[in-house]
């Protein structure tokens, strides 16, 4: 089972909860940045580029509970930054549990092993680790040779101390389909809980600008790798988002249904784009002109999205508007369809890998003859 | 949030195509606008210089009206319709304290941190890791920067 039942029950209820109360704009999942420097530069991350002082500061553990109870949303998921980095991770995850939220932990598991200690294995704690590939294409990505090595043992060492583990692999242009799927064979292999597939996001102060993937590509790619799927894999993302992925559907955006808090308030409008703050979770939903954000708006920076962020509560939220969603929904929860496709199996067969050419680091100043770093911790 | 200008090449390949039906799609241009000093003549100049502040990964310094300065990162822009309820927020370089300045109370504006965003010769990284690699050295990266 990808999502523990307790898990699935809560969340059922809460937006049943929502929809009988009539709210229209609900959140689902709090993304909650509780600091914003980390321990490596990706090239596909906008998230982290920021003066020393900003990425001095933190969250404080109230700040973050505060939030929490602001917003309601009965998930809460703390990107970054790394997480592991700040000195109350331990606080901040131990208090939102006993508030009773099921806490995914984002984490590049640089550190994970040797913090496992100070966290204590929960049904509503999960650490979500990015790996974004095997072991050549996610160092390439994380700019980092032996990246994979240790998040995989921060992997392995979580799921032996009992913790719940999920996986979160993001693709730029040239991923090959092929070595997606071995990667997830890796990682159900390594005893992860489920795993989440998602396109990156053109965010604009990435470093690399050059492989953001189109729609097209995008639909073909995950249509290469989702349909003709193994029994043995188990993921953690709606079965109707990966449809969405797969070009069998489409939704519209949610900005709301993942909301952002970080240091500088409640983010507008969603956990992409920053187009402003506001101080308190009531202003974020009412003063953010929501119609100017999603595919159909217009909003060029919204054009090309498919980041689960945006659509997986468009999913959810399907899923609950009638009954005949309700059935669709949960029959495809339990009987988790593979997806039998020839045509995909085609694609998966000619799909040409691409040798990684792609830059993929911030290199600052103009000299091309120093590499220097980006992020700090 | 990106100005047109900034995101002219997204905006020009989805005049001539679907966004359905794109391969790959255009990423942004960078402007370098670190050690720009903007002029503020106009309100309307004021509007841009104060948008680009609040896309630009750096710090600046405002000075106001009364000559008082403030140096640190613009994080947030609230534009109304008028200069006087319109405004920045900033926090400054030695203090956690959000600061909020009346776009009205503004007399200049300099980019002066670096641009954190402005990264660049990507392939000159890629260049030097397959270097690297082909020479047999072991555990290439890029080693964090320090923060202090």
């Amino acid at each position: 089972m990808a999502v523990p039942v307790s898990q699935a029950w809560t969340v059922a209820s809460y937006v049943l909860t929502q929809k009988l109360k009539g709210r229209k704009r609900y959140p689902l999942v709090l993304m909650l940045e509780p600091l914003f420097r980390c321990n490596l530069a990706c090239a596909g991350c906008g998230k982290i580029q920021y003066p020393a002082h900003i990425l001095k500061a933190e969250l404080t553990p109230e700040e973050c509970f505060r939030a929490v109870e602001e917003c309601g949303a009965p998930m809460v998921s703390i990107p970054g930054g790394e997480p592991l980095l700040h000195p109350k991770m331990p606080e901040i995850v131990a208090g939102l549990v006993a508030r009773k939220k099921y806490v995914y932990m984002c984490t590049n598991a640089l550190l994970l092993k040797e913090k496992l200690h100070l966290f204590k294995p929960s049904k509503y704690l999960s650490f979500s680790v990015h790996v974004d590939g095997e072991r050549e294409h996610h160092d390439f990505s994380v700019c980092r040779e032996g990246g994979y090595d240790l998040a995989m043992e921060g992997i392995r060492a979580a799921v032996a101390a009992g913790f719940r583990v999920t996986t979160n692999t993001t693709l730029f242009d040239g991923a090959d389909p092929n070595s997606v799927r071995r990667h997830f064979d890796q990682l159900m292999a390594a005893g992860v809980e489920s795993m989440m597939v998602s396109p990156g996001y053109t965010y604009d102060k990435a470093p690399d600008q050059n492989h953001f993937l189109g729609k097209a590509k995008s639909r073909r790619l995950f249509r290469a790798i989702l349909s003709n799927r193994k029994k043995s894999w188990e993921f953690n993302t709606h079965p109707l988002f990966s449809e969405f992925l797969m070009g069998k559907r489409n939704f519209e955006c949610t900005p709301w249904g993942m909301p952002t808090f970080s240091i500088f308030g409640w983010q507008k409008p969603c956990y992409l784009l920053q187009d402003g703050y506001a101080d308190t979770f009531q202003e974020l939903m009412e003063t953010t002109n929501w119609e100017n954000y999603g595919a159909k708006s217009g909003n060029p920076q919204c054009a090309n999205c498919m980041v689960h962020s945006g659509h997986e509560a468009s999913a959810v939220d399907y899923a609950f508007s009638s009954l005949g969603g309700f059935i669709e929904t949960a029959k495809k929860f339990m009987l988790k369809p593979l997806y039998p496709d020839a045509d995909a199996q085609k694609l998966l067969n000619e799909w040409k890998p691409t040798a990684h050419t792609n830059p993929l680091v911030q290199i600052q100043g103009s000299s091309s003859d120093e590499l220097q770093p980006v992020s700090g911790d | 949030m990106a100005t047109e200008q900034q995101e002219h090449l997204k905006i020009e390949q989805l005049r001539q195509h679907n966004a359905d039906e794109l391969e790959t799609i255009a990423g942004r241009e960078k402007e370098n606008l670190e050690g720009w000093i903007p002029a503020l003549a106009t309100d309307a100049e004021i509007r841009e210089a104060l948008e680009k502040a609040f896309d630009y990964r750096g710090d600046v310094t405002i000075t106001r009206k009364d000559g008082s300065k403030v140096e640190g990162y613009l994080f947030d822009r609230r534009s109304g319709t008028s200069l006087e309820d319109s405004s920045v927020r900033v926090i400054p370089i030695n203090d956690r304290n959000k600061i909020n300045i009346s776009y009205a109370d503004i007399a200049a504006l300099a980019f002066t941190g670096r641009d954190n965003a402005a990264g660049k010769t990507f392939e000159a990284w890629v260049k030097k890791y397959w270097e690297k690699k082909a020479a047999g050295e072991k555990n290439i990266q890029i080693e964090p920067e320090k923060l202090d």
